[in-house]
Parts: C-alpha cells; structure tokens; sequence
C-alpha cells in the first residue's frame, strides 16, 4: 500500500506541477521572514558581552550551517526510499540537493572563517566540528563528481544513494563534535532538552533567520530538481506539454 | 526588545564593539558573501531551467 501510495504521488510529473504551484508562495514569505529577521538581527538586537558585535554573524552562519546538515539528512533519507522503493523522484532529488548543500555548506566554512579572526584570533584551525565540516563539503563535491562521472544513470544512482548513506555517518559526527572533543567552537546555543544560552531577544531572529533560509533553500532545491527532470525525462512525451 | 543598536549609519556600518574594535568590516563581509551565493544560484538554476525549456520545446 505504501508503494502504491509513493509510487502514485511521487512521479516526476505530479510534483513537477505541485511543486510549481507552492513554489512562489514559499519564496516570498520565505525572502520577507529571511529579510526581517536579518534586518532584525544586525540592528535591533544589543551588542553581545563577550563577542561584541561580531556575534552579529550568528544570523547567517547559524541558518546556513543547520541546513547545510539538514539537506545531508534529506538526502540520506530520499536515498534509503529509492534503494528500498526505487522511486526515481527520490534519487532526482538527492542529486538535486547536493549542490545546494554543497553552496550551503560553502556559506557555512566561510561565515564561520570571518567569525573567527575577531572572535579566536584566527580565520582556520584544525578543530573536530570545522574539520568534519569541511569534509561535508568535499563529501557534496565527491557526491555530485561521481553522480555526473558515469555514462550509465541506473548505476550512478545506484552509487550515489548507497554512498550517501554511507557519508550521513558524519552528521553525527559533526553534531557532536563539540561535546566528543575539545575544540575552539563553542557548544551548541539551542538544544531541545535545555533551556536556550542565548538571550530571548537574540534568539527570536535567529529563528526567523533559520526558518527563512530554509525556505529560500527550499525554493533552491524546487530549481534544481525541476532542471534535473527536464534533463532526465526529456524524452518523455509529458515534458513537451510542461514546456 | 527593539530599539537601534546604533545611533546612526556610519555607526551601523563600523559596527565598533565596547572593546574598541570594529566589527563591521568581518560582518558587512558576511552579509555580502552569503546574499551573492543566494542570489547567483537562483540565477544560475533560474537561466539554465530557461535554456533547457527552450532547446526543448
């Protein structure tokens, strides 16, 4: 039942149009959040006590890093559906992600790198939770080289999700890189089971941030996976009628 | 909860912490790189869609 279900809803043809429908409701109530919750952050929040107003960077390294994760996760899981069901839609999407993953993580190294000169007094260190970073960006990189290196699009499918699932041992890895280790970059400010270590008032736009930027990113992987159909169905007779 | 966390542009932009130092240069940096990835992969994905729509109609 859940095959049918799946198999039903998720053709490449009935997301293709849904998604198009959702698509500009997403990206302007998403740009508008990410717009006033930046704004709201760089010039309506106090000065931090310790950081001063470098900590200001929180509201576009901290989105950008929490997704640049949360997109490894999706992937892991549109894989585990495609090697269990073999819906193609899902293995679209992994492709379609890894570079948006790979731009957030991108984001994420370089904002933290510029945090870094005035907050440890240096731009790199080799420390757990960057240094895993940084191999969730070669991770995206390799991912999409080895997607696009085969003739044979069954096979690197087939690769690609089986590798995915592999690599996703280093989302954990770097989540709790700062508690395994001792490292420069600070704990987590936000856990579910304590209470935040960040003030109220710094907290509610670095929500808006994060939830903004997941919706842009959202509208990012919508792009990207409508170009990954039209190449990959191109010959299918539905593709002329969408165009 | 909202009031300005500067007294004018130039503050704003210097972003000078009570320490002395200025923030701004390591934070506007930010701003830009981070906008300039968003807004050149929409532009990427939103050409390369057109292109393709086009060869295929």
């Amino acid at each position: 039942m859940i095959k049918k279900f799946i198999h039903q809803f998720a053709s490449p043809k009935t997301y293709i149009y849904q998604v198009d429908r959702a698509y500009s409701y997403i990206f302007y109530i998403s740009l508008v959040l990410y717009l006033v919750s930046i704004f709201w952050g760089l010039f309506l929040t106090p000065e931090d006590f310790v950081q001063g107003n470098s900590y200001r960077i929180i509201y576009l390294h901290v989105p950008a890093s929490f997704i640049s994760q949360s997109l490894y996760i999706a992937m892991a899981i549109a894989s585990a559906i495609f090697l269990i069901w073999k819906v193609k839609l899902s293995v679209y999407l992994v492709r379609s992600i890894a570079p948006i993953g790979a731009i957030t993580t991108f984001i994420a190294l370089i904002s933290g790198s510029i945090w870094g000169i005035p907050t440890w007094g240096t731009w790199w260190a080799w420390d757990a939770r960057i240094v895993s970073t940084l191999i969730l960006f070669i991770m995206y990189l390799g991912l999409i080289s080895l997607h696009d290196s085969f003739s044979n699009h069954e096979k690197a499918d087939k690769f690609l999700s089986i590798l995915v699932l592999v690599g996703s041992v280093n989302i954990p890895i770097i989540k709790m890189s700062v508690e395994w280790w001792s490292t420069l970059h600070q704990p987590a400010s936000i856990t579910i089971s304590d209470k935040p270590a960040i003030d109220l008032v710094m907290l509610y736009p670095l929500f808006g941030s994060i939830v903004g930027f997941a919706g842009l990113v959202t509208c990012l992987v919508i792009l990207s996976s409508k170009l990954q159909i039209l190449r990959r169905e191109r010959n299918k007779s539905w593709i002329k009628n969408y165009v | 909860m909202f009031n300005f966390a500067f007294n004018s542009l130039s503050e704003a932009f210097l972003m000078q912490s009570q320490n002395g130092q200025n923030h701004g240069f390591f934070v506007w940096s930010v701003v830009v790189i981070v906008f300039l990835c968003i807004l050149s992969t929409f532009i990427f994905y939103k050409i390369n869609i057109k292109k393709l729509s086009k060869k295929l109609k």
